[in-house]
């Protein structure tokens, strides 16, 4: 909807309405969360960075322009708290495969809203298993779906450098999965 | 690379005899955008299943500290320092109230869960919460700051089945609420049960209540969206009332027309 578009609401919130941040919080806290717990599995950290998300969106909306897109703006943000959240806490960025088994084991962080369907359950399996840049590039295709010039910008890369790593993310996860298949 | 040969490869990757050679020639191509990612069949469907997945629901806590943060941001804009105060019980309370009911049915969850037969216990612990949850929806929504009022709205979106009670709840909010944001934020939050004949004609007597440009809008937009050309007649009684801003009369128009 035009007059509801999140650039729309950022200008009003940039500009004094700071009530419009919360229908910009209500559309995209759900996705927003969904990227950080796909990359950390943990209910309560993931809520952390997204309140931290939102909080410097809040803290920087002088500086929002208007132009370009305010989901990958948000996202931009989002990482930058997630690195900022890693450098505090000095949380290895790439993961051990010994780590797997734990955390495939810990279910006290899951949220309830999974799908108990065998492929989809398998699939989170997978994703799991991926190394975490990886993992990061497929989150952020479907979180900004598949806007893969504003994921360069993210990146840092071409667009066509994007597609790549997709493309290597998911034959990745194909061959992780096939191989749970086969284990099951 | 000519465009059979480029053919040819996609069909070897698919069929799955892509050679490392040949996989890293594919990856060139996408790069330089002669080879799409949904030609290639299988990754494309673990794509969009990947796409299907639902995503996991953050807690209730997070709304609360969100909207903690939004309140406190608008008091340091306007210059007022933000202490606690007697008052605030007002808000905190049911909210407490809200958590500590979710705590015991939690406790007597792990309890029935541990009993042979759990089904029926379970699925009454369910409509409590979800009783407990419409009662909080209906506490906020009288409350008069406005973030408690979009935080009731919230609430709303967040429950599986919403009752009748909620829609009309909902609906009064979208016709009366003093605030242009909350009934912006119940509009959204109706949006979701547009299918319901009963909503959509609601949403179509609306029309003509709303006196807020934005929500106007809004609501015209939505019409096209749902493709209900039953607010035809409504939309053109806001085209022909004089209070009408220019801006509002011209989405009007494009929306009567793309409706008719």
């Amino acid at each position: 909807m035009e007059a509801l578009s999140d650039n729309a609401l950022m200008i009003k919130v940039r500009d004094g309405d700071l009530d419009r941040l919360g229908l910009l919080f209500e559309r995209h806290k759900r996705p927003l969360y969904g990227f950080f717990y796909g990359l950390c599995k943990e209910q309560e950290l993931s809520e952390d960075l997204v309140q931290n998300t939102f909080l410097r969106i809040m803290k920087y909306r002088h500086l929002f322009r208007g132009e370009g897109d305010f989901k990958a703006w948000m996202f931009h943000i989002a990482r930058n708290v997630k690195h900022d959240h890693h450098r505090k806490n000095k949380i290895q960025a790439k993961e051990q495969l010994e780590h797997w088994q734990e955390r495939l084991g810990n279910h006290e962080n899951r949220s309830t809203e999974m799908q108990h369907d065998e492929e989809h359950t398998m699939l989170s399996m997978a994703m799991e298993r991926l190394p975490e840049d990886k993992r990061e590039v497929l989150l952020l295709s479907k979180y900004q779906e598949k806007k893969y010039h504003e994921i360069g910008e993210l990146l840092g890369c071409s667009e066509g450098a994007v597609k790549v790593k997709v493309f290597r993310a998911l034959q990745e996860l194909k061959v992780i999965y096939k191989q749970l298949e086969q284990s099951h | 690379m000519e465009k059979n040969k480029i053919e040819e490869i996609v069909t070897k990757y698919n069929e799955g005899v892509a050679d490392p050679a040949e996989i890293l020639q594919i990856e060139q191509l996408i790069e330089s955008g002669a080879i799409q990612l949904h030609q290639l069949q299988e990754l494309t469907l673990l794509d969009e299943q990947l796409i299907k997945l639902n995503d996991p629901k953050p807690s209730i806590n997070l709304d609360d500290k969100f909207y903690s943060s939004l309140k406190a941001e608008k008091k340091r804009a306007k210059s007022e320092s933000f202490s606690f105060n007697f008052s605030d019980w007002n808000i905190l309370a049911p909210r407490l109230a809200f958590g500590l009911a979710l705590i015991i049915l939690g406790f007597l969850g792990g309890y029935l869960l541990q009993r042979p037969s759990f089904s029926g216990e379970v699925q009454q612990l369910t409509q409590e919460v979800s009783d407990l949850k419409e009662m909080m929806v209906f506490s906020l929504l009288e409350k008069e700051s406005a973030t408690d009022r979009l935080k009731a709205v919230s609430l709303s979106t967040e429950m599986n089945q919403v009752s009748k009670k909620v829609t009309a709840a909902l609906f009064k909010t979208l016709n009366e609420d003093e605030n242009a944001n909350v009934r912006l934020a119940a509009l959204e939050a109706l949006t979701s049960y547009s299918k319901d004949s009963e909503v959509r004609k609601e949403l179509i007597k609306s029309i003509s209540i709303q006196d807020s440009p934005l929500v106007q809008v809004a609501l015209a937009e939505l019409m096209v969206a749902i493709q209900e050309k039953k607010s035809v007649k409504e939309l053109q009684k806001l085209l022909q009332n004089e209070k009408t801003p220019k801006e509002v009369k011209n989405k009007i128009k494009n929306s009567i027309n793309v409706l008719i």
